[in-house]
């Protein structure tokens, strides 16, 4: 898998979706940007995960549904949702 | 204007052209003397007894614009400057020798160049080299002069500021770990292996492969109990527990590079080591992650290949997380135990690690150094952690260029960059000193470094990573 910018913001919302058990329709994408995120997890590590510490550029994806604001970080590798409910989670990589 | 008036303005105007062809004949001798007489300012050290001087049928200048810049525009560019591109240097991209067509001052022509930061990566003109003393042990490669063989002929040498910082790029002159002092003492050696533990290593990089390490044919394979016996040639992979550490996402090289990509090879960069022996040790994945468990078997495999002889003496860990795993602390302390050196990236949340603690590099064990990053004018980066506690030493780790995968080169910025400039350093000191203690080792690092102001209050030691010093018994 790899993503580009575009493929990864529809890979969000299927995600995002899939967890809020809504459809892909009722997501906006708020803002999509270039961003240097601290380390290779992207500033988003799971649990137990280590990450190589070198400034790495994505992208930083805002997605809103049901009136809240959902953060997801990208690279070309993998897809991570920041801080969902106090987590954070690999979507794919 | 009457006819008299006519012939006093053209009088006027012969006078003028006369004195401005004699002016700017003098001007052409004075730059012709200048040539000859005071050689110009170079971008790397040079001693005073070589004399240097520029052919006519030779290119001025070699330039290195920077990536992205297409030959077209640097076509372009050279045009508008009445220049030429008389070659492009195929083995280091964006480096480009310049024919000037006025045949004015190389130097000249060089500064114009340097004048366009914006495009440019550096610019210098292009000496033929005179020595005048025969007698010193000098090397002279691709037009650069080299005393004793410690100033390396690396093409992107001059770009290494960590080593050797000349103030380029708006850098601070000396603010590096003084490698080209260190190298008059050793070089390094391929007796003293240095594992790093990461995302594995491009083995096959020409500017690494010389310094690589590999399975004597008297050590046996690697048999772990669980899994098996696997071919260990070239180094260990956690991840899936196959034999092949070659690294799918760069960054394991660019930390190997820094270590030990080989020295004076004429190729790239110049390692903190131009020879030593780098094991590849792979537990993170393409993306630049992984699990404990596996950064724990990379471990215990530099632990089992020392117990069989290997010289293990450093393991470089350029990750790391907030997670504390005391499975990971007893595997590094066990690393300890057999004589290694556990050298760990501080973070780069901008933190201070006393309060909100990083691991590997927190762990409170006699064989860790916690490392922080500096940029090329001695301050702390701005994305690296800190703590006058628990992060013991600051080395450069912004804008570093090293090898990456493909046989490429990159720059990278972080404290997994700082770490292995100071794993190099423990390495090159193990070159000279094959019995010091893992306690005395660590104590030379911390107690060697230049104070820093701006470290001061932040860094355990107060001060940067110090290669010369360290040397000095």
């Amino acid at each position: 898998m790899s993503f580009t910018r575009d493929s990864a913001v529809a890979r969000a919302k299927r995600d995002l979706a899939g967890r809020l058990g809504i459809s892909e329709g009722d997501i906006s994408e708020v803002s999509t940007s270039e961003k240097d995120f601290p380390d290779m997890s992207l500033g988003a590590p799971e649990k137990g995960e280590m990450s190589a510490q070198m400034i790495s550029s994505g992208w930083q994806i805002r997605l809103g549904a049901k009136g809240m604001d959902y953060e997801y970080r990208a690279d070309k590798y993998q897809l991570r949702l920041h801080d969902f409910k106090g987590t954070n989670y690999v979507v794919e990589s | 204007m009457n006819r008299n008036n006519i012939w006093i303005h053209i009088g006027i105007a012969v006078i003028l052209v006369t004195l401005a062809a004699v002016l700017g004949q003098i001007d052409r001798w004075r730059s012709a003397l200048k040539i000859n007489t005071s050689p110009s300012v170079r971008s790397t050290p040079m001693p005073k007894s070589v004399a240097r001087t520029k052919e006519d049928n030779e290119p001025e200048v070699l330039v290195r614009f920077k990536p992205g810049v297409t030959l077209a525009e640097i076509k372009k560019i050279t045009a508008m400057n009445n220049d030429v591109v008389e070659d492009e240097i195929e083995s280091v991209k964006g480096l480009t020798a310049i024919d000037d067509l006025d045949n004015a001052d190389a130097e000249a022509v060089a500064e114009q160049y340097r004048e366009m930061s914006s495009v440019v990566s550096y610019a210098e003109p292009n000496y033929q080299i005179k020595l005048d003393d025969p007698a010193q042990s000098y090397s002279i490669q691709d037009g650069v002069h080299r005393p004793n063989d410690a100033t390396p002929d690396d093409p992107q040498f001059s770009q290494q500021w960590a080593l050797n910082n000349i103030g380029q790029d708006g850098g601070t002159k000396g603010a590096d770990i003084k490698a080209l002092e260190a190298w008059q003492q050793t070089q390094g050696s391929d007796k003293v292996v240095v594992a790093v533990l990461d995302s594995g290593v491009d083995y096959t990089h020409t500017d690494l492969r010389a310094n690589m390490w590999l399975r004597p044919d008297n050590l046996p394979q690697y048999t772990d109990d669980e899994l098996g016996t696997f071919n260990d040639e070239n180094g260990f992979n956690g991840t899936d527990n196959a034999a092949d550490p070659m690294d799918d996402n760069g960054h394991g090289t660019h930390c190997a590079g820094i270590i030990g990509a080989e020295g004076n090879n004429g190729e790239g960069i110049a390692g903190v080591n131009w020879n030593v022996r780098i094991m590849p040790l792979k537990f993170m994945g393409r993306g630049g992650f992984g699990t404990t468990k596996d950064a724990i078997e990379a471990i215990n495999y530099a632990i089992d290949r020392k117990q069989h002889g290997v010289n293990v003496r450093v393991i470089n860990a350029s990750w790391g997380s907030t997670q504390k795993s005391k499975a990971l602390e007893d595997a590094i302390r066990a690393a300890g135990e057999q004589g290694i050196l556990f050298v760990a990236a501080a973070g780069n949340d901008g933190s201070n690690n006393d309060k909100r603690p990083h691991y590997p590099s927190n762990y409170d064990l006699p064989n860790v150094i916690s490392v922080a990053a500096l940029d090329r004018n001695d301050q702390l980066a701005s994305f690296s952690n800190w703590g006058p506690k628990t992060v013991h030493i600051a080395a450069p780790g912004k804008d570093i260029d090293s090898t990456w995968l493909n046989d490429d080169y990159r720059e990278a910025s972080g404290t997994s960059m700082a770490a292995p400039h100071v794993a190099g350093v423990a390495a090159l000191i193990l070159a000279k000193e094959p019995n010091l203690s893992v306690e005395k080792l660590r104590d030379r690092l911390l107690k060697s470094v230049d104070p820093l102001d701006s470290l001061r209050g932040r860094i355990e030691s107060g001060g940067r990573l110090d290669a010369a010093k360290a040397l000095k018994d």
